[in-house]
């Protein structure tokens, strides 16, 4: 089976100066410097087939944006080696640059200063594009994505959501093979959340690229994504189906309710959640499977003024599973980083 | 592209092309009145009063499109802050993307702001051959290339170091004596002067400015061309090492 991303071996380390605080310590810092070393990525071994969306998911500093800037060229690996379409990413080769997109969701690649427009045109040309054909992309793009009339307002003028919408029509302008979306809906509100979603969605199921996408929100993955990769600490400590991952992971909600009536003495909801007499307002994470019981309890006890359910952040469900696993016994940092998809 | 952002900021533009210039020209032609009037001379190392003038005017200019700290800052700041990132995945180099803005800036800013010393040579009596203009002009859009390459030397070193702003200003310092721009560079002793002539920085102001004032053969010109290739071939290895080196450092910060 041919791969559009291998990569053998694969880790990053970085280099930092660390300082105390103080001056004594800059002085001290200042002749002599003191430097640690963090691996972002560990040595990985990666495998993946064309025209799937692969979820790549993590806590901060995991090492997901490290995975990204190495499969998309941006930065040297301390070890391993990739192929990415065949090409070696770090030598920038302009052909495989002509074939692969990468999507900063908290960094900018359009130019600052103009309207997106002039920064498409700059772009067709260094793509090299059919300028009729681009153009005509442009208008495609930017009529889905509801945004033809920014398309020629300055960059610096335009909302986050609005910014985010011009760079993903920059981001696919040439039509990429493999793309690289590291957060694209990060800091936007639900509306533009959904529309960039849904956007994602037709366009990768009309042009089947083959996708890396990490994100904090688990409604990106479950919807966007075919596969999860989880990393934490610079490995990948699952690849399978997000699905699976919920199960495996403690699949919580959300549960806030404001009472007419608190009970008067204290009420046991599950093992571990009380209703506390006088409580006129509860707040929990609940268990999935356990959310009509306590639903129950707590209506039997009172009528209520307002409840709300909502998702458990996914960084929650994410530090939920990596305890799990440690709970469970497996060092799940050691798991073997070496996935096939 | 550089033209269309330049285009968006009109008030900016404005005082970068006529209100400095002016500024500029009228600081310089003041500061030689001031050394031939206090010294109650008519002539200077065997040049006249005129001659100075002229000079003190084209290096105003010169000096102006010759300098690039603007976009040198803007490209260490590019590096530093990652936002280079944007380069790095395009088919583009960013020596080359940054070459096309900053050509672009000057050649915007010098059609403008050319006016400024035309108009004054038009009004007083000046040494200029304006018929040498263009040929001094394409010496100094050519000795471009080297300053930018210089400056793609400098911004590498952001790879390597966070806020080296103070190399640019070092850099510029040196260079601000080496193209002739702080005074022409015949009050030098004539051997210092030939060797400081014959490296390539002169291209940038003391050739051109020079040759349109009549005080420069064309001879000179074309030594000036071959002396910015040789230049641009030297720092253009130097640059392509340091590049490299400081990719494989790149820690792709803040995206």
């Amino acid at each position: 089976m041919s791969y559009v991303i291998e990569c053998n071996n694969l880790s990053r380390v970085y280099e930092s100066y660390r300082k105390e605080e103080g001056l004594i310590n800059s002085l001290r810092g200042f002749w002599k410097r003191n430097y640690v070393s963090k691996t972002a990525l560990a040595p990985t071994d990666l495998k993946i087939a064309g025209g799937q969306i692969i979820g790549l998911v993590g806590a901060n500093g995991g090492g997901k944006t490290t995975l990204l800037k190495l499969l998309s060229g941006l930065i040297y690996p301390s070890s391993g080696e990739a192929k990415i379409l065949g090409f070696n990413p770090w030598d920038r080769k302009p052909e495989f640059l002509r074939r692969i997109s990468i999507l900063l969701g908290q960094k900018n690649q359009l130019w600052w200063d103009i309207p997106a427009a002039d920064s498409y045109n700059l772009l067709m040309r260094i793509y090299d594009l059919d300028l009729a054909q681009a153009r005509k992309r442009v208008k495609d793009l930017s009529e889905i994505l509801q945004c033809q009339d920014q398309l020629h307002v300055q960059l610096r003028r335009l909302s986050l959501g609005e910014r985010m919408k011009m760079e993903i029509i920059g981001a696919l302008l040439h039509k990429p093979d493999v793309l690289f979306l590291d957060e694209p809906t990060i800091g936007l509100d639900i509306v533009a959340q959904t529309s960039i979603r849904e956007f994602l969605i037709e366009y990768v199921s009309d042009h089947d690229p083959t996708v890396i996408l990490t994100s904090h929100y688990m409604d990106d993955i479950s919807q966007l994504a075919d596969r999860l990769l989880l990393i934490s600490q610079g490995s990948i400590v699952y690849d399978g189906s997000v699905p699976g991952f919920l199960n495996r992971a403690e699949n919580k909600q959300k549960l806030s309710v404001e009472l007419k009536r608190p009970p008067t003495t204290d009420m046991s909801l599950t093992e571990t959640l009380t209703l506390k007499a006088n409580e006129k307002i509860f707040t929990a994470e609940v268990a999935a499977d356990e959310m009509g019981l306590v639903l129950e309890k707590i209506l039997s006890v009172s009528s209520v003024h307002d409840l709300k359910i909502e998702e458990v952040d996914f960084e929650e469900v994410i530090r939920d599973f990596l305890q799990k696993g440690l709970r469970n016994g497996a060092n799940v940092d050691r798991l073997p980083t070496r996935v096939s998809i | 592209m550089s033209i269309v952002s330049q285009l968006e900021y009109r008030f900016n533009l404005f005082v970068d092309t006529c209100l400095q210039p002016i500024l500029f020209s009228i600081s310089e032609v003041a500061l030689w009145t001031a050394i031939f009037r206090g010294g109650n001379i008519e002539s200077l190392n065997g040049f006249s009063r005129e001659y100075y003038f002229a000079y003190a005017l084209w290096a105003a200019f010169f000096a102006r499109i010759a300098a690039n700290w603007m976009y040198e800052m803007r490209m260490i700041e590019e590096i530093d802050s990652g936002s280079v990132n944007s380069i790095l995945v395009r088919p583009i180099s960013f020596f080359e993307f940054y070459l096309g803005q900053f050509m672009g800036y000057k050649i915007l800013t010098s059609l403008i702001s050319i006016l400024v010393p035309v108009v004054i040579c038009l009004m007083i009596k000046s040494s200029t051959q304006l018929e040498r203009l263009p040929l001094a002009l394409l010496l100094t859009f050519y000795y471009l290339i080297l300053v930018h390459t210089l400056s793609s030397i400098v911004s590498s070193f952001a790879f390597f170091f966070n806020r080296i702003h103070a190399l640019t200003v070092t850099k510029n310092f040196v260079l601000w004596f080496f193209v002739g721009e702080l005074f022409p560079l015949d009050l030098l002793p004539e051997r210092v002067r030939g060797f400081i002539i014959a490296l390539p920085f002169s291209s940038g102001v003391y050739i051109p400015v020079g040759y349109l004032t009549g005080r420069v053969p064309l001879k000179m010109v074309g030594q000036g061309f071959l002396s910015v290739t040789l230049g641009i071939a030297l720092f253009l290895g130097v640059y392509a090492y340091l590049w490299d080196l400081g990719r494989k450092k790149y820690s792709g910060t803040g995206a």
